[in-house]
């Protein structure tokens, strides 16, 4: 995917930006604060942390995947141009981007216009309310970036115990793991979740 | 269907570490799974300069360009449109403006402007003059145009100011004077004493 970014002229500096690569375990004010920089390797580190949350929150709001694979396109230019404006200060990294990010799909939303085909409901609906669907996509937001997070083994036993339908016998065995070895994984990646939701520098 | 958490943790966590783990899978199962990415979004951002951006921006540019060329072209038809009034103070009919360049001196070596003299009307001869190259001045000071006849400012057509020798200004003048053959124009800055026109800093480029 190509992100839309204004590349700056190349300007002397007394310290290039690029000079020192960011950490891989960088906070993500950390990193917003290199991207204002126009740090390139920052900048793809936080795409990895949060494409997958950016593209669920898109999917959520657009319902259509080549919308949302744009919103996200231009969500992340969004985020590449304005990161400069983040001030630490104010509020956690993953709430300006869920702020950058909700505005970019919005902003796509307005722009698709209303469904050609979309009616007025002759029944109350049973779809929760916009302040519940507001907070259903944060929590989304918020747990699909600590997802992130775990590591890969973790990942992907919670990923299949949670939502493949499969029981942890059938994980086992499809992983060729011993049971409790996926017991002591998903454990081990519930307990790395709770601990990264509990910090909250998303 | 979501998994029962007593499943998942069986009975080894207990008190406040079971709660922390309880509140992560409530969490989990509220937010559902992540999306699969698209072939495109798991290549990662590539950082090269997007198509869409750059359309965008090249659309914004077009516009910019688009919206001064109207400006310029409104301008001429302003000039046209005066230049053809019947109620024309000298009866005269001139199809198109004199235009009259102008170079920076000395003092000014890289200003340069074009003065538009339009037809006149009513006995005045309006004027458009477009100006590069003059550096700012201090406050409550501005350039004048004058009018020259016989080789010496002769009237003030009117003052202006520019935000810097990078920013280009066009504006319109007045001269109210019944022009001659053979008047011209210079810029000055603002001289010693009020009224009297200070250095030259730009002239018709034959003299």
């Amino acid at each position: 995917m190509e992100i839309a970014l204004e590349v700056p002229q190349p300007r002397l500096r007394a310290v290039p930006s690029e000079a020192v690569p960011p950490a891989v375990d960088a906070s993500d004010a950390e990193l917003l604060e290199r991207v204002g920089e126009r740090n390139r390797e920052a900048f793809e580190i936080l795409y990895g942390r949060y494409v997958r949350p950016v593209f669920g929150l898109a999917l959520r709001r657009l319902g259509d995947r080549g919308h949302a694979e744009d919103a996200v396109q231009e969500a992340f230019a969004a985020i590449w141009r304005s990161a400069s404006t983040y001030r630490p200060e104010r509020g956690a990294a993953g709430g300006w981007l869920y702020t950058v990010a909700r505005n970019a799909i919005v902003d796509r939303l307005r722009r698709n216009g209303p469904a050609a085909d979309a009616e007025l409901p002759e029944l109350a609906s049973a779809e929760p309310g916009p302040a519940q669907q507001a907070e259903d996509s944060f929590v989304s937001w918020r747990v699909h970036r600590a997802l992130e997070e775990l590591q890969p083994r973790e990942r992907e036993v919670i990923e299949l115990a949670y939502w493949s339908g499969m029981s942890q016998s059938e994980v086992a065995e499809y992983l060729g793991l011993p049971l409790g070895t996926v017991k002591t994984r998903t454990r081990s990646g519930l307990a790395r979740l709770a601990s990264v939701l509990e910090g909250e520098d998303l | 269907m979501s998994p029962e958490f007593n499943d998942l943790v069986g009975a080894e966590a207990t008190g406040a570490e079971r709660e922390r783990l309880r509140r992560a899978h409530e969490l989990l199962v509220q937010a559902g799974p992540p999306p699969e990415l698209t072939p495109e979004l798991r290549k990662g951002p590539s950082l090269s300069v997007v198509r869409l951006q750059q359309r965008r921006v090249v659309k914004r540019r077009a516009m910019l360009l688009l919206a001064a060329a109207l400006s310029i072209a409104a301008v001429f038809a302003a000039g046209f449109a005066v230049a053809n009034h019947p109620g024309g103070g000298s009866g005269k009919t001139v199809l198109a403006p004199e235009t009259l360049a102008l170079k920076g001196t000395a003092i000014t070596p890289r200003a340069r402007a074009t003065l538009q003299v339009w037809h006149a009307r009513s006995g005045n001869w309006p004027m458009t003059l477009s100006v590069v190259g003059l550096p700012k001045l201090p406050r409550h000071t501005n350039y004048e145009v004058y009018l020259v006849r016989n080789g010496k400012p002769w009237g003030s057509c009117g003052t202006f100011r520019v935000a810097g020798r990078s920013r280009a200004v066009t504006l319109t003048l007045n001269a109210p004077y019944a022009l001659r053959k053979g008047d011209s124009w210079i810029v000055t800055r603002p001289g010693p004493a009020g009224g009297e026109p200070g250095k030259t800093v730009l002239a018709p480029v034959s003299a």
